[in-house]
């Protein structure tokens, strides 16, 4: 899918409709735009922030962006033990909007929570879209997950990215105590529960990325048995911000088409 | 300091001269044979008696370069040159196919056990004619596809690519170099986006159609700006490309070249002037357009070597001058080019050079 309309004017995420529902206890915020196939988007380390890539996608998928419980202006969360826990507390507020089946989409920290999500209800996810993923640590990294990194770290080109109103230090550290709270099993178990994974995975980092060197990709090409492994030039880890176009495209064309996507079908014709 | 022999592998025959693309009229399949076997000899020549690399470029369509592609003819070089380094100074990037072009460097590192050099070119600007490759996109597609090739070298895993010009889905590319990580990666300095760029990406730097004194600025501009990046250039990170003419004496070498003078060919680029004006305009020549343009004229024989474009003279001479560009610029690897003087006269100079002035050439 090429993103063939122009790209939707106003600020990014302007068409979103603001939503609630219950699972588990949490009431749980989500943003709502366009119609179609469902895909589930969950957010990083930083919290909910729709792009113009979430825009494109829009166009034709029915996107449903979540705020974690525990994230952006909801209470504490201090009930999700594990990232299995989480993972199973937002299956149930996708099932408790009437969902049965849908394509998946993480970034970082979400990607971690989307992968463990698929692998816990296989049969309602119908493709994993895993964006700069968190789910793997490098050796180098400390226990735990990554802290959320500066904002400047996040994308390639800073320079290019219009002001934006500082984020409110309290609830930066309530998400970061969060990330860094919820365990995990060891790298070693994550990749053997990777193995079990049979749904097609779209694996995207930027090759600029500054908090998960972008070489990480070719270890979930290695250990998912159905996974594509797509390098994004000039992205850094916030690769919806970088190059929404060239990230919407790639996620849309993957979503329509599955492992197919691999074989170029636009035309190269000039003239008739 | 160290030396390679370049060959252009020119068509030694009455040709057209003047504009750019050069018609084929007149054309001989002979001399056009016979033209590459005169090069090959000069390279295998250059093998026995010493020099370290062997080089070949990327022109087209004119008789000035029988090698529109350095990939074939480097092909040919790896059963030829047993012991020399095999250099590519360049491959034309921007209007090629990336992955072709590390899959081809791949291969001819491992034809050679690792003696590969990977020269990467913007191209002159002609070039962008050649394939209908837009001029105004040179740098950007230039950047992009060398990012490309030095992951499809490296990442062990199937991976793809989207790009801002390049889009692919899946790629494995078999063989793999020999070198490891990778070949030495050259790109051409003279203007200082290029020096910004090597300084940044770690890059070996190159100079060519250029004189020492712009060369000399040039490379100092790449230190400063791989120094504040962290790193220090060595004498390998520069090569200046340069004509030769070596003989006995002074004065044989000065009448060789006035003899062989009448066969030299005006630059690619300013032999079309509505052309090289076009790619101007798209913005070809970056923020130093005017001294990028001015470099590319032709000069008389004098000033050629007063501006350190042509060494000729005893191998004495020529060695003075080598270590003019070896303090100049701290150039470690010179790209000889050796004067058109006829067949057996360059030979000698081959042989001259590779006896009397390369064993010196290691002290500098």
């Amino acid at each position: 899918m090429k993103a063939e309309a122009a790209v939707p004017s106003g600020s990014p995420g302007e068409g979103f409709e603001e939503r609630q529902v219950e699972a588990d206890g949490f009431r749980i915020r989500y943003q709502e735009c366009g119609s179609g196939e469902p895909l589930i988007c969950l957010h990083g380390a930083g919290g909910l922030r729709t792009s113009r890539a979430h825009d494109l996608l829009a166009q034709h998928y029915r996107v449903i962006a979540f705020e974690a419980p525990g994230f952006g202006q909801s209470p504490v969360n201090n009930r999700s033990a594990t990232i299995q826990d989480l993972a199973s507390t937002m299956a149930s507020a996708i099932a408790n909007l009437g969902i049965e089946r849908y394509n998946l989409m993480g970034t970082s920290f979400g990607g971690r929570l989307a992968l463990w999500l698929a692998i816990q209800h296989q049969e309602r996810v119908k493709s994993l879209v895993l964006i700069s993923p968190a789910a793997i640590r490098a050796e180098s990294q400390d226990a735990g997950a990554p802290a959320p990194a500066q904002a400047d770290l996040l994308v390639a080109h800073p320079e290019r990215q219009p002001p934006r109103p500082p984020a409110d230090p309290a609830i930066l550290a309530k998400q970061s105590a969060l990330v860094q709270r919820l365990g995990g099993p060891s790298r070693a178990a994550v990749e053997d529960a990777m193995t079990t994974l049979d749904v097609p995975v779209l694996v995207l980092f930027g090759t600029s990325d500054r908090v998960i060197p972008p070489e990480m990709g070719r270890v979930y090409r290695e250990k998912l048995s159905r996974c594509n492994f797509i390098l994004v030039y000039d992205a850094g880890h916030a690769m919806d911000i970088d190059r929404p176009e060239a990230v919407a495209s790639v996620v849309g064309d993957f979503l329509e088409r599955g492992e197919g996507f691999i074989v170029k079908r636009e035309s190269s014709l000039i003239h008739p | 300091m160290k030396a390679a022999l370049f060959s252009l592998v020119p068509y030694v025959g009455p040709a057209g001269q003047g504009m750019w693309p050069v018609p084929v009229a007149d054309y001989s399949t002979e001399t056009a044979e016979r033209s590459m076997q005169l090069s090959l000899e000069q390279f295998e020549l250059a093998d026995q008696v010493g020099f370290d690399w062997v080089t070949v470029a990327e022109h087209h369509y004119a008789p000035m370069s029988l090698t529109p592609n350095p990939m074939v003819m480097a092909g040919a070089l790896t059963q030829r040159v047993k012991r020399a380094k095999i250099s590519l100074l360049g491959a034309d990037i921007p209007i090629l196919n990336p992955l072709r072009v590390a899959e081809e460097f791949a291969m001819l590192d491992t034809l050679t056990g690792g003696r590969v050099v990977a020269g990467m070119l913007r191209g002159t600007t002609n070039e962008y004619v050649t394939y209908g490759v837009n001029p105004s996109e040179s740098r950007e597609r230039f950047e992009e596809a060398m990012d490309l090739i030095v992951r499809a070298w490296t990442e062990p895993q199937p991976f793809g690519w989207q790009g801002r010009y390049y889009e692919y889905r899946a790629i494995s590319i078999w063989p793999r170099p020999v070198q490891q990580p990778h070949p030495p990666i050259y790109i051409s300095g003279s203007s200082p986006e290029s020096g910004e760029l090597a300084a940044r990406k770690h890059l070996r730097l190159g100079f060519a159609f250029t004189t020492v004194p712009l060369a000399s600025t040039a490379s100092r501009y790449f230190r400063d700006r791989a120094n504040a990046e962290g790193w220090d250039p060595e004498p390998d990170d520069i090569l200046y490309r340069v004509a030769i003419h070596v003989a006995e004496t002074d004065e044989q070498a000065m009448e060789d070249l006035a003899a062989g003078a009448g066969t030299r060919r005006a630059a690619f680029a300013t032999s079309n002037r509505a052309l090289d004006d076009a790619a101007a305009n798209a913005g070809y020549y970056g923020r130093d357009a005017e001294n990028q343009r001015a470099r590319l004229r032709v000069l008389d024989l004098d000033t050629r070597i007063e501006q350190g474009q042509l060494l000729a003279g005893s191998p004495d001479r020529v060695l003075g001058q080598l270590k003019w560009i070896r303090d100049e610029m701290r150039a470690g690897i010179v790209d000889l080019i050796f004067a058109p003087v006829g067949r057996e006269k360059a030979l000698h100079a081959i042989e001259l050079f590779g006896t009397r002035v390369l064993p010196r050439m290691r002290e500098l």
